[in-house]
């Protein structure tokens, strides 16, 4: 690849917070546009580093599908250490910096013409809505769309309005469950394996994006599975402590894999060997 | 390559002429009883003999904290910040210079790290054959004794009072020139030069890997599951020396600082270490390498094959500096690897 000499991957770009809308207690949705007039042209799946600077820079999967009728980027933000604290705390009009997007995505072409199996457990479901509404958009090229979204509590749940309004579409089959109910919660309850058994899944055309927590993966990995559906078909995203972003700090490493580089989406068959992956 | 032969008293008018336009380091002990690369002042006793540097040469190229932007805290511009000082470290030897090269070739991988490799660019690298070994360096045993590339310049004494010196690169070759043309050595000169070469390798032999280097990646792919990483990572303190002594270490973290004013800052990255417990830890206190043991496997895995899947080199050159760092006395790839390698089978 041509880099020029100057060419620092470290400079990111100023961008303005243009609205905020709360998810939840902890979580926020961030409608983002760079200064430069240029749209993010992400994939689905790939992360930006965002900086507050002084305060510092950290990783975040961009939440909304690519659009090119749209200059504009989401990200879902839980509040929990030093960037994200200050993140929360900003108003719409108020800049921060942006370097990428970086990282694979999921391959939206092994998509089409499949059943996709989405299984989102927690923020999980952040870089998912990229994936789930750019098929969403294409609607007719592919096959079943199946999501099984796990919370720990209902109060934990995000995208509640839009996850609604999916349940409503008669071309999306969505499965809620909550670990630990409240008096209010109606729906399933249970940790996220136990929707499998709910839903009739063809395992010879599914294709499975799964993103969750790390005690998540091992037990749907099981789940895929019993029902034999081919590993090939199964698409991770992981995440890791991560710092450059271009695969020189050391940070993110599952063995001699750079998380940011050579992932964080992963076709299941690649990592299975990598005793640091799941 | 050329060689050329240059006197002992030569020397400081050489180094007097380099010192001119370039930061001059010199090997030289230092009061504590250690070796350190000094600044050049005229005087400095050259410390010849020396068997291993205190600090990993790696800071001349990636210092121990380093700007990579700058930024306005207003309109949230951002520039890259690229210092590169004219340097030059003399007296650098060979498995030190192979720590080095492969920095190179990891910062250049993929996306490249410009703030390394201009840093590098204006960096003259001056071998020195070793003339006495560390009691505890085993680089004559991972193929890190002599190099055939990275440096400007390599030097070799071949006489009490002269020197062989092989030409690297075609600025070592006008460096060399710099004060009164030097002349050139004769076949019996770089015969001498050879053999001096060769004792202080045999010495270094001494500590031996009981196979050849080459076959370490296969040796840890086959021992993740090796006993030994939990036995002798149970004293680990986690602190990390291991890490910053040494010369093919490369983490990093980032940081920021910001100005009294809140107007302008800079963003740095500082060394960082896989051994600290930190190192993996992730907001919500998850942590991806929790355990002393997959902290410490990490770092051999590291060492012994993952730097070697990249770039086909062992990613420890052998220095021995690790083993003197570590208060716990775990830290010794050679004991590491030679234990690994009696308790497998040899099945290949
Ligand atoms: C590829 C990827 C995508 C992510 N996407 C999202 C998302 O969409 N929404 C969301 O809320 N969170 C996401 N995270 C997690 C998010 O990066 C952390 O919550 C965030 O870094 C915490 O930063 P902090 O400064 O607030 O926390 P602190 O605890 O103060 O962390 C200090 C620094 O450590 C590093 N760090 C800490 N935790 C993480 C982590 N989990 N991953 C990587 N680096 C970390 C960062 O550099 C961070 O600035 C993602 C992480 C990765 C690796
Ligand atoms: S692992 Fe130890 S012996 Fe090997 S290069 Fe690093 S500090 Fe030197
Ligand atoms: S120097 Fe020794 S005690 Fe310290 S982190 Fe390294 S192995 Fe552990
Ligand atoms: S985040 Fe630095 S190497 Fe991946």
């Amino acid at each position: 690849m041509p880099f020029k000499k100057d060419f620092s991957p470290y400079v990111p770009r100023p961008a303005t917070l243009k609205e905020k809308k709360k998810l939840s207690e902890l979580v926020t949705l961030f409608t983002f546009e760079l200064d430069n007039g240029k749209a993010l042209a992400h994939r689905p799946g790939q992360f930006i580093q965002l900086s507050i600077f002084g305060v510092g820079e950290a990783p975040f999967s961009v939440s909304s599908p690519p659009d090119p009728s749209k200059q504009t980027f989401e990200l879902a933000v839980r509040k929990i250490g030093a960037v994200t604290q200050s993140l929360h705390a900003m108003a719409p009009g108020q800049k921060v910096a942006i370097r990428g997007p970086y990282g694979t995505s999921f391959p939206v072409l092994d998509f089409v013409g499949k059943d996709t199996l989405f299984v989102a457990g927690g923020l999980g479901y952040i870089p998912l809505r990229s994936l789930l509404h750019y098929q969403l958009r294409h609607r007719s090229e592919f096959g079943r769309i199946i999501v099984l979204v796990g919370c720990r509590n209902p109060q934990e749940r995000i995208f509640t309005d839009q996850i609604e309004e999916l349940t409503a579409r008669k071309d999306v089959e969505v499965l809620e469950t909550v670990d630990i109910p409240d008096a209010a919660w109606k729906g399933n309850v249970g940790v996220i394996t136990t929707l499998f058994p709910k839903i009739p899944i063809d395992p010879t055309n599914t294709s499975v994006a799964m993103v969750g927590p790390p005690i998540m993966y091992r037990f749907v990995l099981a789940e895929c599975r019993k029902l034999g559906i081919n590993p090939n078909n199964i698409f991770v995203s992981l995440e890791r402590k991560m710092k450059c972003g271009v695969g020189k700090c050391g940070h993110c490493m599952i063995n001699d894999l750079n998380t940011c580089m050579d992932g964080p989406v992963f076709r299941y068959t690649d990592i299975e060997a990598y005793q640091e992956a799941i | 390559m050329d060689a050329y032969i240059v006197h002992l008293e030569r020397l400081p008018a050489l180094f007097n002429a380099w010192a001119k336009d370039s930061a001059l380091s010199v090997p030289s002990a230092t009061p504590e009883g250690f070796y350190e690369f000094i600044p050049w002042n005229g005087e400095a006793e050259i410390a010849w003999d020396y068997d291993l540097i205190y600090n990993p040469p790696k800071r001349f190229v990636m210092p121990a904290k380093e700007t990579l932007i700058s930024f306005d805290l207003k309109d949230l511009q951002a520039k890259p910040v690229f210092e590169a000082p004219a340097q030059i470290v003399f007296g650098m030897h060979p498995y030190d210079v192979k720590a080095i090269s492969q920095l190179d070739q990891l910062m250049e991988l993929g996306i490249p790290d410009q703030n390394y490799l201009k840093r590098r660019e204006a960096t003259v690298i001056m071998a020195l054959t070793p003339q006495s070994v560390a009691e505890t360096a085993f680089w004559a045993s991972v193929g890190a004794e002599e190099v055939q590339h990275g440096f400007d310049l390599y030097w070799t004494k071949i006489g009490p009072a002269s020197f062989l010196v092989e030409v690297g690169s075609k600025k070592g070759e006008e460096l060399l020139h710099a004060a009164a043309p030097p002349t050139r050595a004769t076949v019996s000169e770089k015969e001498a030069a050879r053999r001096a070469k060769i004792k202080v390798n045999q010495f270094a032999r001494r500590k031996q890997l009981l196979y050849n280097w080459e076959e370490t990646p296969r040796l840890l792919a086959k021992n993740w599951d090796s006993p030994l990483w939990r036995k002798n990572s149970e004293t680990c303190l986690a602190c990390g020396s291991c890490n910053l002594v040494c010369p093919t270490c490369y983490c990093f973290d980032l940081v920021d600082e910001v100005d009294d004013k809140l107007e302008t800052g800079t963003r740095s990255r500082s060394w960082d270490g896989c051994m600290l417990t930190s190192f993996a830890l992730v907001a919500g206190d998850h942590n991806f390498r929790p355990k002393a043991l997959d902290r410490y496997r990490h770092r051999y895995f590291r060492k012994g094959k993952y730097i070697y899947d990249k770039i086909g080199e062992l990613g420890c050159v052998g220095c021995g500096r690790c083993v003197r760092a570590c208060t716990a006395n775990i830290a010794n790839p050679l004991a590491v690897f030679n234990a690994l390698w009696e308790e497998s089978t040899h099945a290949f």
